[in-house]
């Protein structure tokens, strides 16, 4: 890791510089909450943002997109390739956690073409937070990223200490050098105690030790049926997730009954037709079962990784207020 | 290969459903030239009534004896029936007052004698009365959805049917939330999909045009929901009724609202 220090004085202009490398997505402020959008400037930057409603995963696994175009005469496809360079500015430890753990399933595991190239195209920059009321992510051991950014950005009193994670982020520095500095003795004690403070600001706590067990050993627990009873099934909580990854795919056919597109969509666990395969049988047909799906697939591991970052999104996202710190407390007993 | 012989008819509705596959302006002369039109009411006065049929679309809700002869004519001659719209689904605004009022007291109300000229039925959709084959909701129908599953059936597939709801579409487009941003009684929850949010993404509350999701909706919960944003249950249960009112839960739950209402207003329990 490099550390380097971009004084507050050289940040708009370090800012402008990211155009060189791709289109500026940021932290946006819209409505009453935030998402990122394209930016063409700092003045519209929210970098003070709790969290966006949709996660930057959307970026590399598309809400909604075409795959492919085809033609069932000639047997033809031709796959929709895209090829823009983007920059995402201001990403949360939280979510670039989140990142790390899809990069796992879409470019180790099944390797998503679509994916991979997204990801190749794309400059990560995070940026240093402070934990709201719903954010848990210390708990989640998700609080701090080793990596998965080209760059990172922790806020100390006049500047920002960076940390210098890729290749690719380093070129960014060298590149913009005369906007850059050493780091000093004053600013590395800055990024600790800024640090340490930091970690004392979380209000909500999730135990997470022996999740898996405890949720293994709660399959038959009444307080599924009390949370299923308030449940909408709408889904939220999986579009909102920085983790959740699944997808739908549908073929849709032109009117000359020949071509077509075959596009995918994100899908969630808690609607019905998740669970329904050829032959009509569903796998999960009640609510009761999707909604504890959803739990086991959250609380599991991936290598070590649990499948939850503690973004907190899905309680704040929640038509119903099912919070899911609190799910998992009555699971372990810790609250009736 | 021989064209699939089609109908398009109305029962009790306002005729908005056909009227969106005549506004499918682009594609409508391309669609319908795959088809031997037997019937479309509202394109053309040319009708053979006795044809059988391949597929028969209908709209409008059976709310009169008529209509409901006609129904099951219509079912004798065609292959696969399809429920346009949501008066043909489950009845939509014309059952909004079903087991809350009389035909009689519905008879008083609007024309002011008791006198039923009409030869009414409570409204119902046509799968109370008959086998329907394929749904396709919204009041009126999304145009596209129409096109996509007439396609899918001249492909020889079976329409995807939406069973999910609207909240989806909210946000796979990024649309802020209404019920937690702005605290409207917004109807998404328990909302079948399909119009990719358009109300919610002009900052408007679901009003539930395109019904509850059958056998899923969790309108008690909608119920809660909105009584904790301040509404009150006559108000919930109107909004609820409006596009539900001969949906299984919802009558049972404004059943159980009405006597409340009636034993005095709203109660904490």
């Amino acid at each position: 890791m490099i550390y380097v220090k971009l004084p507050r004085e050289n940040f708009t202009a370090f800012f402008e510089s990211l155009k060189n490398y791709g289109k500026v997505y940021g932290p946006v402020k819209i409505s009453e909450s935030y998402g990122f959008k394209e930016v063409s400037n700092v003045a519209q930057l929210s970098l003070e943002y709790p969290r966006t409603m949709i996660p930057p995963k959307k970026f590399f696994v598309k809400p909604k997109e075409r795959i492919f175009e085809f033609d069932e005469e000639k047997m033809e496809y031709r796959e929709t390739v895209e090829n823009t360079e983007i920059v995402i500015f201001g990403i949360h430890p939280c979510d670039i956690n989140a990142i790390k753990l899809i990069d796992r399933v879409y470019i180790n595991e099944m390797p998503d073409k679509y994916y991979q190239k997204r990801r190749e195209n794309a400059l990560l920059i995070g940026v240093s937070c402070h934990p709201d009321e719903y954010c848990f992510c210390k708990s989640t051991g998700t609080s701090y990223a080793t990596d998965g950014f080209d760059l990172f950005l922790h806020e100390i009193n006049d500047g920002y200490l960076v940390r210098v994670a890729t290749e690719k982020g380093h070129k960014v520095i060298t590149q913009n050098k005369h906007l850059i500095r050493e780091v000093e003795a004053r600013d590395m004690e800055d990024f600790k105690e800024n640090e340490r403070k930091r970690l004392t600001e979380f209000k909500l706590e999730l135990n997470i030790s022996g999740l898996q067990d405890m949720l293994e050993l709660s399959h038959d627990r009444a307080i599924w049926r009390e949370y299923a009873d308030k449940c909408f099934g709408c889904g939220t909580c999986n579009l909102v997730c920085p983790t959740c990854r699944c997808y739908d795919v549908v073929d849709c056919v032109n009117l000359d009954l020949k071509t077509g597109e075959r596009k995918r969509k994100w899908d969630s666990c808690m609607l019905r037709k998740h669970g329904l395969v050829a032959g009509g049988l569903n796998f999960r047909p009640t609510r009761v079962e999707r909604l504890r799906n959803r739990f086991n697939c959250k609380g599991s591991l991936r290598e070590d990784m649990m499948n939850c970052v503690g973004c907190g999104r899905c309680t704040v996202y929640c038509p119903a207020d099912i919070r899911y710190v609190e799910v998992l407390q009555k699971v372990r007993g810790e609250i009736k | 290969m021989e064209k699939p012989r089609i109908g398009i008819f109305s029962l009790t509705g306002c005729g908005g459903d056909q009227l969106m596959i005549l506004n499918l302006e682009d594609e409508l002369l391309d669609l319908l030239s795959h088809f031997d039109i037997k019937s479309f009411q509202e394109a053309s006065s040319y009708e053979e009534t006795t044809t059988e049929l391949d597929i028969a679309f209908v709209e409008g809700s059976v709310s009169t004896k008529t209509d409901l002869e006609r129904l099951k004519e219509i079912r004798n001659r065609c292959k696969l029936l399809i429920a346009l719209g949501d008066c043909a689904i489950d009845g939509c605004v014309q059952a909004m007052r079903n087991q809350q009022m009389t035909i009689a007291e519905k008879m008083r109300k609007v024309y002011g004698v008791e006198e039923d000229y009409y030869d009414v039925l409570e409204p119902k959709g046509l799968a109370a009365h008959v086998k329907v084959d394929i749904k396709i909701p919204g009041c009126p129908i999304e145009k596209t959805e129409v096109l996509h599953a007439i396609i899918s059936l001249l492909h020889g597939d079976m329409p995807e049917a939406i069973d999910y709801p609207v909240c989806v579409e909210c946000k796979l487009n990024e649309y802020p939330c209404v019920i937690i941003e702005k605290d409207m009684p917004c109807l998404g929850p328990i909302t079948t999909a399909g119009c990719d949010a358009r109300c919610p993404g002009l900052g408007l509350d679901c009003i539930g045009c395109r019904g509850p999701i059958k056998d899923e909706a969790n309108a008690a919960e909608e119920l809660n929901l909105l009584s904790e944003k301040g509404f009150d249950f006559e108000y919930i249960a109107n909004r609820l009724r409006f596009f539900g009112g001969n949906f299984e839960e919802i009558v049972k739950l404004t059943g159980s609202l009405k006597k409340k209402i009636g034993e005095g207003g709203q109660t904490d329990e």
